[in-house]
């Protein structure tokens, strides 16, 4: 029997949601279909490492008990000496307890977790992980990055402009005047925080010292985007490696002044928005139409630019690819990448067809298929280069 | 939205439109917890209001704060946002840091106080009996599990009435709140306000606000009968309706 790994929590904003994606979404179904043995391996705020079944009961962290076990449990150490293997004290005689782990499936969002650096711990282990790669997961998470590298492979975005925090001390004038080259209302994000935290609509100049304060307040990075007029939000789950499957393109239903903040996906249940005749969808991430109400050619359109960006981010996996549409101009831009998706986004993937149990499955098939085409990748050889020094 | 004042990043809301209204929720709650009352607020009004510090999404401060700092702390967000209140109310806790911030120069046309905090030491009886329950069972609850502890702690202050734990990470600032008093600064008071109670209040009995009531000069008290201490989610209607004659 394989032994799966879900990592979850972390050093993040969104800690929490992390620990409702890993047990809900990934724990749960991976039990209904059976024949694995999971390890629930959960990352305190603090950045401590836990590993204990009871980790795979939310209640533990509803009820506060979590504080208890950190008191008493021990951290977990880790080897990666060809392998990822999980070593904790058994508290019996002094003796340690040892858990070889086959596939990982991390199940962070945000900071420190989503953003490549687990990655790269589990590539230097090589073990097998479910979902995007270091380099992918790095450029999802820096909006920045995601522009640039979508924009070289031609894909639109809206107009947009980025700097350092440390820009707005050394040149205020400069970097404003940089910004004041958009039109308004703009949104300005802090460029590395998922699940819009952060982020500020500013309709007016003099709005704009605050919203930059509030970005700077939480990132060294700062993007900053011109609004999109006649706005239609859509977003695209992705699930594949070289051949990505998309799945239903989905529309959430906000209000025109409004935008997807955090409250609203994941505090609120989405109580924002909503339409009257539509066939809304009530899933994780509040009240959204699922296929989104588009015509087929430019539906077709923002599939394929969902795939561009899936391709041109190098992501595996999983992911989810968000665009904005101008109704009118019927132009397709890509918003942004999440390679994460809260909840794998699985409302979406029950859709187009696919159950939970399916959806864990595949992905656990997917990232054993990239972890084997990787070992057949020439990493290391042979060379004469000492002896000639 | 968010602002960041005085290095914290503060979550705040602004709806409606018209004369100004300032509102602050009490100990423990957060805008969330008041929306209703918001929205009702909102058809006649600018109504701007804002998560104390330590609760909702604002940020908790670094160290333990006094009624002086949240006051001080209420200043600097209207100013950041150039935010000129026509009317404050203050709920609860949110109540003596509205005459707090009045006291130290906030302006401000009219004041109304739901149920407000701030006035302490008059059952100085029970406080001390409280504090010989709370001390002889921490010392009888020490052996047990620090799970069972917790709730027994839990259960034991609830039934006090004392709010200590409704939100452990600020208990030190709950402490010092709780021990500041507010008489002085409500005698200072020269705008016209609006004091509103529950009969059945136990948390802020009505003599709190007949106590306010004598200190601030331009004030007048009503009474709101078979309703406790939540007035803003328990008497949404009444409350808004008696506000909206007062501020006009």
């Amino acid at each position: 029997m394989k032994t799966i790994a879900v990592i979850f929590g972390g050093r993040s904003t969104e800690h929490d949601v992390s620990i409702v994606t890993a047990i809900a979404s990934i724990i749960k179904p991976l039990e209904v279909r059976g024949g694995y043995n999971i390890e629930p391996v959960y990352i305190a705020k603090d950045g401590a490492w836990y590993w204990d079944k009871k980790l795979k009961n939310i209640a533990t962290f509803q009820s506060g008990e979590i504080e208890d076990f950190m008191r008493k449990a021990p951290r977990v150490q880790l080897s990666i000496d060809d392998g990822l293997t999980l070593i904790k004290s058994s508290q019996f005689a002094g003796r340690k307890q040892y858990q070889k782990i086959d596939i990982v499936f991390p199940a962070m969002h945000g900071t420190h977790g989503e953003d490549g650096e687990l990655m790269g711990l589990l590539e230097m282990a090589n073990v097998p992980y479910i979902g995007c790669g270091v380099a992918a997961s790095a450029i999802a998470m820096d909006k920045v990055l995601a522009k640039q590298v979508t924009t070289s492979a031609g894909i639109a975005s809206t107009p947009w402009v980025w700097f350092n925090a440390v820009d707005l001390e050394r040149d205020l004038q400069g970097t404003l005047a940089k910004i004041e080259t958009l039109k308004y209302p703009l949104f300005v994000k802090p460029a590395h925080l998922g699940s819009s935290i952060g982020i500020t609509k500013v309709d007016a100049k003099e709005q704009l010292m605050n919203a930059l304060e509030v970005a700077t307040h939480y990132d060294d990075r700062v993007i900053v985007e011109q609004a999109v007029n006649n706005l239609v939000e859509v977003t695209l789950p992705i699930l594949g490696n070289d051949d990505p499957t998309p799945a239903m393109l989905e529309q959430p239903l906000l209000k025109s002044e409004d935008f997807f903040d955090f409250e609203t996906k994941y505090m609120q249940g989405g109580k924002k928005g909503g339409k009257k005749g539509g066939s809304s969808k009530h899933g994780s991430q509040g009240y959204s139409q699922i296929p989104a109400d588009l015509p087929k050619d430019l539906y077709d359109d923002a599939v394929q630019t969902g795939l561009a960006v899936y391709h041109a981010t190098g992501c595996a996996g999983i992911a989810r690819v968000d665009m904005l549409i101008d109704s009118k101009t019927k132009k397709v831009m890509f918003n942004e990448i999440n390679p994460m998706p809260g909840g794998l986004y699985s409302h979406n993937w029950n859709k187009a067809g696919i159950s939970n149990v399916d959806l864990v499955e595949k992905l656990v098939q997917l990232a054993e298929e990239r972890w084997k085409k990787s070992q057949k990748i020439t990493t290391a050889f042979s060379t004469s280069y000492l002896k000639q020094f | 939205m968010q602002v960041v004042v005085d290095s914290l990043l503060t979550n705040y809301t602004r709806s409606g439109s018209g004369k100004t209204v300032v509102v602050l929720h009490g100990w423990g709650d957060n805008i969330a917890g008041i929306a209703p009352f918001l929205k009702e607020l909102s058809a006649k009004y600018d109504v701007v209001a804002m998560d104390v510090p330590g609760f909702g999404g604002t940020q908790a401060p670094a160290t333990s704060w006094g009624l002086d700092d949240y006051a001080h702390f209420l200043q600097s967000f209207l100013t950041k946002l150039n935010i000129k209140p026509y009317v404050i109310i203050g709920h609860s806790n949110g109540g003596a840091i509205a005459i707090r911030a009045l006291a130290h120069g906030l302006k401000t046309n009219k004041l109304v106080l739901l149920a407000s905090a701030g006035v302490r030491g008059d059952n100085k009886r029970s406080v001390a009996v409280s504090k010989v329950i709370t001390k002889v069972g921490k010392v009888l609850a020490k052996p047990l599990p620090k799970k069972t502890q917790r709730r027994l702690r839990s259960s034991v202050y609830s039934t006090l009435g004392s709010d200590m734990l409704v939100a452990e990470h600020m208990q030190e600032t709950f402490k010092r709140i709780v021990a500041d008093d507010v008489r002085e600064d409500a005698r200072t008071i020269s705008q016209p306000t609006l004091l509103i109670y529950g009969q059945n209040d136990t948390s802020t009995p009505i003599q709190i606000g007949m106590t306010l009531q004598a200190a601030i000069a331009t004030s007048k008290l009503e009474i709101i009968p078979d309703v406790g201490h939540m007035l803003p989610t328990d008497a949404t209607d009444t409350i808004t309706k008696m506000i909206m004659e007062f501020v006009g």
